[in-house]
């Protein structure tokens, strides 16, 4: 059954792509149009075989119930996050690098649906539409979007929907409990920090940042600068840090290790008004600034309820 | 140029007040405000409690420190190798001395995890020496001697081969080797007082040789033969001279990556004020050399706070129509 | 050296054009162009999925009853001429500036063309160009090497002696370099590693729109430079001698400037910022065939053609799954083997 699915789906892929002519539906159901970055696919019925070429349309997938056949490796804990290894399928090919993807082995997986970003993939568009129907997300972040492209993209709107909907509301339901529980202290502005081996990063911009937006969680002065955000090289900017809240995620390295501790070592550290209270998070890279996903953002979440300690139902109802 | 011995010892104190003022402005000026009485108080009253003291000696004293050392030293290295070769374009960055020296710390760091500031400086001479050895082969006419023009071409050749192997690693794993961004711009910021005291030793005997080879080299300023005649052993002196060329350009490099052009300008500066005479022109070009760096560097913290600018991105800007200027010009003897 | 030889000369225009093909030039020429067919052919039948050299020639011959046609036409074949493109573009590039400048070191990222192109393009890339469209990216990186062109010319002054132009062209390379510096450092995660490739020169999704925007650049340039050998030779002789036997010395020079920028600007802006094929390729050649530019120039372009063919075969068949770009392996094989070759020339 699955073979016929796949030689069938081979077929048309070659007519499609190769005579470049108008094959009439084997599906009963009409082919659908959807709008994305580059242009508007033409899908019909349920695509099967996906393939994702980068992590958030992986992360998606998998929320979605499909499994890719294709996926492109990850930047960290490679070859793949290990919150999304095990729900993917033990055969599933690996591409090569999000930003060269092995296009033969695409081909040759014979997908019925490439998921890509504007980022990455502006140039090999023309190609993947060739190969397969393409959508494209926007935005590498804006893992709504990204879902709800996929949604309908593979035929699995409802779902899509569905889980937006459970975002939605764990959002509410979060922001709801933060304002009963915290009180005064509520709402507080927060910072994204990253440790690297000679610099330390802090984010204006990204998924992190995006979902802090949602949750109520402000951005403090001065972070409001256009762009991605900023490298700090010395120390005495770490003022530029400050919030009521910091969240740091740094990679598991002894450069990164080692800066951590000369950094945090300072007394500028030290006077920061996050240190100072004790609301200075260490949370997972993948889950802040690799996955871009809604996996990876109710994942963020579950983090931002462990930190404020509203995960046990205590406090007010909402 | 000044001729009188008066004049230019007072031109030379001129030049160490200008230095000094840069390394106050160094000191004082940041992200972070230092009142000038905290300098002060420092000296005088230390408090370890104090964060503006703390803030001046954690962070702007390492980072003027290394700015200062490492602007003398490529002023030095650049002074020498214009001596060395002939030419007035010769410089530590312009010839790939840095190149080889980053390549090879940037490698035996990001590939093989070398962390201890020892074995990174000796890795840089490794690579001073290395990319020094290959433009001195590939600069060589036929007959024997260094064109000019030969050597600045190989010696870009020579920097392409080095940045573009660093490069590829990035492409490889840009997670584990996003640092070497910085080591190719070149940056005295973030780095602390323990990348200083392993090259100390090596500068001290790099100052030493300099002073003993003063005389040397100004009768290598001259022809070969004049020299020969006067009773010079042209191969030795070319060799130490050599030898310091690559433990200050190579030890810059450890502490601050790549930054160029500082070792192109400042000997013409100083060969503009005092002469070809070395007696004046080391010293000049230590004080300058330093000068020129510590103001950059306190610059490049201006130009779009709270982000730096590396100081390399900013000599390289400011190097260039110097440079250009004396590419036109007919004659390229220093 | 004194042997007789057999010359085929061809004349036209009234002599005004003629080349000069000794027997031993024409055989090389042969061979190689044999070696780069043999090379394009393992190159389409190889990757990282399995094609039998059989199935590769019925999908070229009929595409419409091969299974295999999408990988071999739209994947491999344009990736190839591409690369074959590029290469032999920038080599002859190469071959152009070192004549030009009488020192067998020049070429387009010496001299900062390929510099112009890259600032230009990591520019468009991290400072939100591709919101343009990703089409307008070789526009601006051809942009950016014409201006480099332009300003060397331009400070160069009415002498554009053959060391102040290269010599201008370093100074230039290395501004633009530390302003590419400058737009990495700043840039987020994303679009500086877009840059990277870019700047390493990748031939990773060539298509047939790439192809046939580089083909009239080569079409055009490639001949206009085997049209130029007997100035280049002129040249090699020195300004006074040149001058000598009627050849005008300054247009000459800036006609062949032109003719390497057009060459590497545009190979360069399909291709991204590939350096030493043009350092590289002519060497090689100069060792293939001594005599005279009417040779170097298409055995030059062919060495380059495959320098870059087998440099992205290594680079996609190498690390599978991974796809690396071929600028890693073109500078990590090519600048080892420069050295060498350099030192043997001497």
């Amino acid at each position: 059954m699955h073979r016929l699915a796949t030689t069938l789906a081979r077929l048309l892929v070659l007519l499609t792509a190769c005579c470049s002519a108008w094959s009439p539906s084997v599906f009963a159901e009409p082919a659908r149009r959807v709008a994305h970055a580059f242009g508007t696919a033409t899908i019909e019925g349920r695509p099967v075989r996906l393939v994702t070429l980068y992590q958030g349309a992986t992360d998606s997938a998998l929320a979605l119930g499909i499994e890719p056949v294709g996926v492109v490796e990850s930047w960290l804990e490679r070859p793949m996050y290990r919150y999304l290894r095990d729900d993917l399928p033990g055969d599933v090919r690996y591409l090569g690098l999000e930003t060269q993807p092995d296009l033969e082995a695409l081909a040759g997986l014979a997908p019925d649906l490439i998921v890509g970003a504007r980022y990455r993939h502006a140039a090999v568009y023309p190609l993947l539409s060739r190969i397969a129907p393409t959508v494209v997300a926007d935005n590498a972040y804006d893992f709504e979007a990204l879902l709800a492209l996929m949604g309908e993209a593979t035929g699995r709107q409802a779902r899509a929907r569905a889980l937006l909907d459970a975002w939605q509301a764990r959002v509410t339901d979060f922001r709801c409990r933060a304002a009963a529980t915290l009180g005064d202290a509520w709402p507080q502005s927060a910072s994204v920090v990253s440790f690297r081996a000679d610099h330390a990063r802090l984010y204006y911009d990204g998924f992190a940042r995006s979902i802090l937006d949602q949750v109520g969680l402000r951005r403090p002065d001065g972070q409001d600068g256009s762009g991605w955000g900023i490298k700090l090289v010395s120390r005495e900017s770490l003022p530029a840090m400050d919030a009521d809240v910091i969240f740091v995620f740094m990679r598991d390295d002894p450069a990164v290790a080692e800066l951590h501790r000369d950094w945090t070592a300072h007394p500028l550290w030290r006077n920061l008004a996050a240190v100072e209270r004790g609301r200075v998070y260490y949370v997972d890279p993948v889950t802040w600034n690799m996955g871009a996903g809604i996996q990876a953002a109710n994942r963020l979440l579950d983090e931002l309820y462990a930190h404020y300690g509203l995960d046990h139902g205590e406090g007010a109802r909402c | 140029m000044l001729t009188t011995p008066l004049a230019r010892l007072l031109v030379l104190v001129l030049g160490a007040l200008l230095a000094l003022a840069a390394g106050l402005a160094s000191l004082l000026l940041g992200a972070a405000e230092i009142p000038a009485t905290t300098l002060v108080e420092a000296v005088l009253a230390p408090d370890p409690g104090s964060t503006p003291q703390l803030i001046l000696l954690s962070e702007r004293l390492p980072r003027a420190a290394i700015a200062a050392l490492v602007g003398a030293s490529l002023a030095v290295a650049g002074a020498l190798m214009q001596t060395l070769t002939r030419n007035a374009l010769a410089a530590p960055s312009i010839l790939g001395i840095n190149a080889g020296a980053m390549c090879f710390v940037v490698v035996a760091s990001a590939v093989f995890a070398l962390r201890s500031p020892l074995a990174l400086v000796w890795v840089a001479f490794l690579g001073a020496l290395a990319a020094a050895l290959l433009v001195a082969l590939l600069g060589r006419e036929r007959g024997g001697g260094l064109s000019p023009v030969r050597v600045v071409l190989a010696g870009v050749a020579i920097t392409a081969l080095f940045v573009s192997l660093a490069q590829g690693l990035l492409i490889i794993d840009q997670e584990r080797f996003e640092g070497l961004l910085l080591w190719l711009a070149g940056s005295v910021a973030g780095r602390g007082l323990e990348v200083v005291t392993p090259l100390l030793p090596f500068f001290l005997v790099a100052a030493g040789l300099c002073a003993l080879l003063v005389r040397q080299l100004n009768l290598l300023v001259l022809d070969d033969e004049v020299g020969k005649g006067l009773g010079l052993r042209t191969g030795r002196v070319r060799l130490l001279a050599g030898a310091v060329v690559i433990v200050l350009a190579g030890g810059s490099v450890a502490m601050a990556g790549m930054i160029g052009f500082v070792g192109l300008i400042v000997p013409h500066m100083v060969r503009a004020l005092f002469g070809r005479d070395h007696r004046w022109v080391l010293p000049g070009c230590v004080l300058l050399g330093a000068g020129l760096l510590l103001a950059a560097d306190t610059l490049a913290r201006f130009l779009m706070p709270p982000q730096e600018v590396p100081v390399g991105v900013m000599t390289a800007l400011l190097g260039t129509p110097f440079f250009l200027t004396l590419a036109r010009r007919r004659s390229l003897t220093p | 050296m004194t042997t007789p030889r057999a010359d085929l000369v061809w004349r036209a225009a009234g002599g005004r054009l003629s080349l000069r093909l000794d027997r031993r030039s024409l055989a090389v020429t042969l061979l190689l162009a044999l070696a780069l067919v043999a090379s394009a052919g393992i190159s389409l039948s190889l990757g990282s999925q399995a094609t039998p050299p059989a199935a590769v020639l019925e999908a070229l011959l009929f595409p419409g009853h091969s299974d295999i046609a999408l990988i071999v036409h739209e994947i491999r074949l344009p990736r190839v001429l591409l690369g074959i493109l590029v290469g032999a573009c920038l080599g002859v590039a190469g071959l152009l500036l070192q004549g030009l400048v009488r020192n067998p070191l020049a070429s387009p990222d010496v001299i900062g063309i390929t510099g112009g192109a890259s600032l230009a393009a990591v520019s468009f890339l991290a400072l939100g160009g591709a919101a343009l469209g990703e089409a307008w990216l070789p526009v601006a990186a051809l942009g950016g090497a014409a201006l480099v062109a332009l300003a060397i010319i331009a400070l160069s002054g009415r002498g554009v002696t053959p060391a102040r132009l290269v010599l201008i062209g370093i100074g230039l390379a290395a501004a633009l370099g530390a302003a590419t510096t400058l737009v990495l450092v700043l840039a987020a995660d994303t679009t500086a590693m877009q840059a990277y490739v870019w700047l390493t020169g990748s031939l990773y999704a060539a298509q047939w729109r790439e192809v046939a925007a580089l083909a009239p650049w080569a079409l055009l340039g490639l001949p206009l430079a085997l049209g130029l050998a007997r100035r280049l030779d002129a040249l090699a002789l020195g300004d006074d001698l040149a001058t000598g036997l009627g050849t005008a010395v300054r247009g000459s020079r800036l006609a062949l400037l032109l003719l390497a920028v057009a060459l590497a600007g545009s190979a360069v802006a399909f291709a991204g910022g590939l350096s030493f094929i043009g350092l590289l390729a002519p060497h090689i050649a100069r060792r293939l065939v001594a005599r005279g530019h009417a040779a170097l120039v298409p055995v030059t372009a062919l060495v380059g053609a495959l320098i870059l063919l087998h440099a992205d075969l290594l680079g996609r068949l190498a690390f599978l799954p991974r796809d690396l770009p071929a600028g890693i392996f073109v500078a990590g094989i090519g600048a080892p083997f420069f050295v060498y070759l350099l030192h043997r020339w001497r």
